[in-house]
């Protein structure tokens, strides 16, 4: 359904993207793991062109495109195939909850008014905020910021979902509220790629698990292969790390 | 000890209250160009380009060093022939414009400032959440980021709006007829008695236009700060 | 269009000779106002019920009016009254229309500025956290201590943008001095160009007399912000230090 090839990014001396290929089936949840500055939330990005790539070209269902130069109408249109999770939330600080959501609908996608209400209510409903359409972001906690924009990014019923590090912003004690809607979501057959550093999430939900490490993929496979007997040095070292903090926090 | 007539004072007011007619009008349009050029001075620190962006600073700083009276008599005596220059001739323009053109460059250079730090004060996140939901580049800053803009902005053009009124009263010194003109024709007319009063009634009318442009523009801040420090704002209230 | 360049440089060499009075006014009511302004700021926010309201007023006032407005109705106002207390109720022969001028401009620049850095000190000295004082006291300091110690030199390094600002103002307000016949750099200039009509050149003189002395006072805080500030930049710098060495780790380990 999505697939890009040889995405190539620079943040001037800096080499982020090396070449990332990516092929994404309908219902795929795909998780990305790898340290941090590995390039995933720049891959990410580019996906949704908010950083535009120096190379690489897109197959998005009927669109055919190169990242580079896409033109704005192709952008526009792979925006409203997809939608973005942010890492620190990023609703519209002027806006109700409700408005956060039905915003996408009625400008984006012209959906009349009543119509897009009631839409914006189901989904809010769906992440358990039935009781905060009316509150503004600054009246909200954390794990509230998060599931409101998660709904926004569902309300537009887009093709892929995609998730830059949405927990990490949390407190521990909010993360849980989160990954569970998400787990929902995944339950309910959504595409998703989501960035993260939740090894239980990614051991359990994800489909298939993408290890990226300086610019490049590293290693891919299902939760099992890439947990229990990864074929590269690099994933082994790094789950060792990362599970091995896990441990120790859980302590 | 001068004799001193608070009764006049109520006299005079009526007097004066119609040329508070020119006051606006010369507020309104300076306002209204001078936000203009601001933005476009905004857009050149923004856009970071070298000679624009140094330019815009270079004329905020110039702007920031000259006293409103000094740049008052250059544009008065030094635009007309200036334009003559290029064959244009405003030797019959009228005071307003020459007031007007002054406190436009003043006014700009404050809001310059300030709408370039609402610019940056708005988290690019906004932006980018916007896009990323499928609003197009203009209705991410129409719709999103330029509210955000204005509410942070008020306070800035608030107080530019204030300090204009306030330095606008020097308009006087080239001729123009607004609230402080008349006055000083009314001294004029009587021989210098009655200043005092005449300056008190001044007093009232500035006093009096300071604290309502405040009020106004607090209360369209507090409205506009729905979802921004929602809580906060609540608590100032129940305090006050 | 034609700027007689002749002119302009006796201006120019004339003009010098105000700025002595333009700095004095300057600095004198500066140095008048920022006591009291501090006083006022303290008073208003320790909360004495009618000593804040008249500050309220005063403040709200000054602030609301015409510094031109200011000047003419108090160099109208307070000659023949002092005048009048001299001779009447004091019982002095003491002539005061001849006393310089400048003192009236002292007068209402000092009760305009006042104002002014009474909101800035106010201002700046909510920039410190309660926690500062209450550590303060907790240690045995007492109330004075624990301003003079710890309270005011934070409030002071946040007030320096704002005094600088205020500072500038001033000193542009100080060419309106001319209306109460004080000689300084605007004064002159005017009675120069009044010979020939040459306001035009006049004015572009003193435009960069300005320029000068507003530098001047800009240059003076910024040295001013980097003395008094470098317990914040030493916390800043190591900060900054900590982040760039991340950084780089960082990167290595991305390698």
């Amino acid at each position: 359904m999505l697939e890009v090839k040889n995405v190539q990014k620079s943040f001037g001396a800096n080499h982020v993207l090396r070449g990332v290929d990516l092929k994404v089936e309908k219902g795929d949840i795909i998780v990305i793991l790898g340290p941090s500055g590995s390039g995933k939330t720049t891959l990410l990005r580019c996906l949704n062109f908010l950083e535009r790539a120096d190379q690489g070209t897109m197959d998005f269902d009927e669109i055919h495109t190169d990242l580079k130069t896409a033109s704005k109408s192709t952008v526009n249109q792979v925006r409203k195939k997809t939608a973005f999770v942010f890492q620190n939330y990023s609703l519209f600080q002027n806006k109700t909850a409700l408005e956060n959501v039905m915003e996408g609908l009625v400008i984006a996608r012209k959906v009349p008014k009543k119509e897009a209400e009631i839409i914006a209510k189901k989904t809010l409903d769906k992440v358990g905020l039935s009781e905060r359409y009316d509150y503004y972001p600054s009246q909200l906690s954390g794990g509230q910021q998060q599931r409101v924009g998660i709904a926004r990014a569902i309300a537009v019923n887009p093709d892929v979902l995609l998730f830059d590090e949405p927990t990490s912003a949390l407190d521990p004690e909010l993360v849980g509220e989160v990954l569970n809607v998400m787990k929902n979501l995944a339950r309910e057959g959504a595409t998703m790629i989501v960035v993260t550093h939740e090894m239980t999430f990614a051991q359990q939900v994800a489909s298939r698990v993408i290890f990226m490490d300086g610019g490049v993929v590293v290693e891919e496979g299902s939760p099992r292969e890439i947990f229990t007997r990864p074929k590269e040095e690099r994933t082994s070292q790094f789950l060792h790390r990362v599970l091995r903090d896990d441990y120790e926090y859980n302590i | 000890m001068r004799p001193f007539h608070p009764a006049y004072i109520l006299e005079v007011l009526p007097q004066l209250i119609p040329y508070l007619l020119v006051t606006a009008e010369m507020v309104i349009g300076t306002v209204f160009f001078g936000s203009l050029f601001g933005l476009l001075l905004a857009a050149a620190k923004i856009r970071k380009r070298k000679v624009g962006a140094a330019l815009a600073n270079l004329y905020i700083y110039l702007t920031r060093c000259v006293p409103s009276i000094v740049l008052l008599f250059i544009v008065y005596y030094g635009l007309p022939e200036f334009l003559l220059w290029f064959g244009i001739n405003i030797n019959d323009a009228s005071k307003g414009f020459f007031v007007i053109t002054t406190f436009s460059i003043l006014f700009s250079a404050n809001m310059a400032e300030g709408f370039r730090s609402a610019y940056e004060a708005i988290d690019k996140g906004q932006r980018e959440a916007a896009v990323s939901i499928g609003l197009t580049e203009f209705q991410a800053f129409r719709r999103i980021v330029l509210p955000q803009c204005i509410r942070v902005v008020i306070p800035n053009f608030t107080n530019s709006l204030i300090s204009l009124m306030k330095e606008g009263s020097l308009a006087y010194t080239i001729g123009l007829i607004d609230i402080m003109g008349k006055g000083q024709l009314i001294i004029g007319q009587n021989q210098g008695s009655y200043s005092l009063e005449v300056y008190l009634a001044l007093f009232l009318l500035y006093w009096a236009l300071t604290i309502l442009v405040e009020k106004g523009f607090g209360a369209l801040e507090l409205q506009l700060s729905r979802g921004r420090n929602g809580q906060v704002y609540t608590e100032v209230r129940k305090c006050s | 269009m034609q700027l007689d360049t002749a002119f302009m440089w006796t201006t120019f060499l004339d003009v010098l000779h105000g700025i002595p009075t333009t700095l004095k006014l300057t600095i004198i009511t500066l140095l008048l106002s920022s006591p009291i302004g501090f006083f006022m700021a303290l008073s208003k926010s320790s909360g004495w019920g009618i000593a804040r309201r008249i500050i309220t007023v005063y403040v709200s006032f000054i602030r609301g009016t015409p510094v031109v407005l200011q000047i003419l109705f108090l160099y109208s106002l307070l000659p023949t009254t002092l005048n009048y207390i001299i001779r009447n109720v004091l019982g002095l022969s003491f002539n005061i229309f001849r006393t310089d001028p400048i003192i009236y401009a002292y007068i209402v620049f000092t009760l305009n500025t006042t104002a002014v850095l009474s909101e800035v000190f106010r201002s700046a000295l909510s920039t410190v956290p309660a926690g500062q004082l209450e550590a303060a006291l907790s240690i045995g300091l007492n109330a004075r201590q624990a301003y003079v110690r710890i309270i005011l030199p934070q409030a002071l390094t946040a007030a320096l943008p704002n005094l600088c600002n205020a500072s500038v103002n001033l000193l542009k307000s100080t060419s309106l001095a001319f209306m109460m016949t004080v000689k300084d750099v605007t004064a002159i200039a005017k009675i120069d160009a009044s010979f020939g009509y040459n306001y035009l050149e006049a004015y572009l003189v003193i435009f960069f007399v300005y320029i000068l002395l507003c530098s001047l006072v800009q240059l003076l805080f910024h040295l001013l912000e980097h003395a008094l500030s470098s317990y914040k930049n030493t916390a800043a710098q190591r900060h900054e230090k900590n982040a760039a060495s991340a950084y780089r780790r960082h990167m290595a380990s991305a390698r």
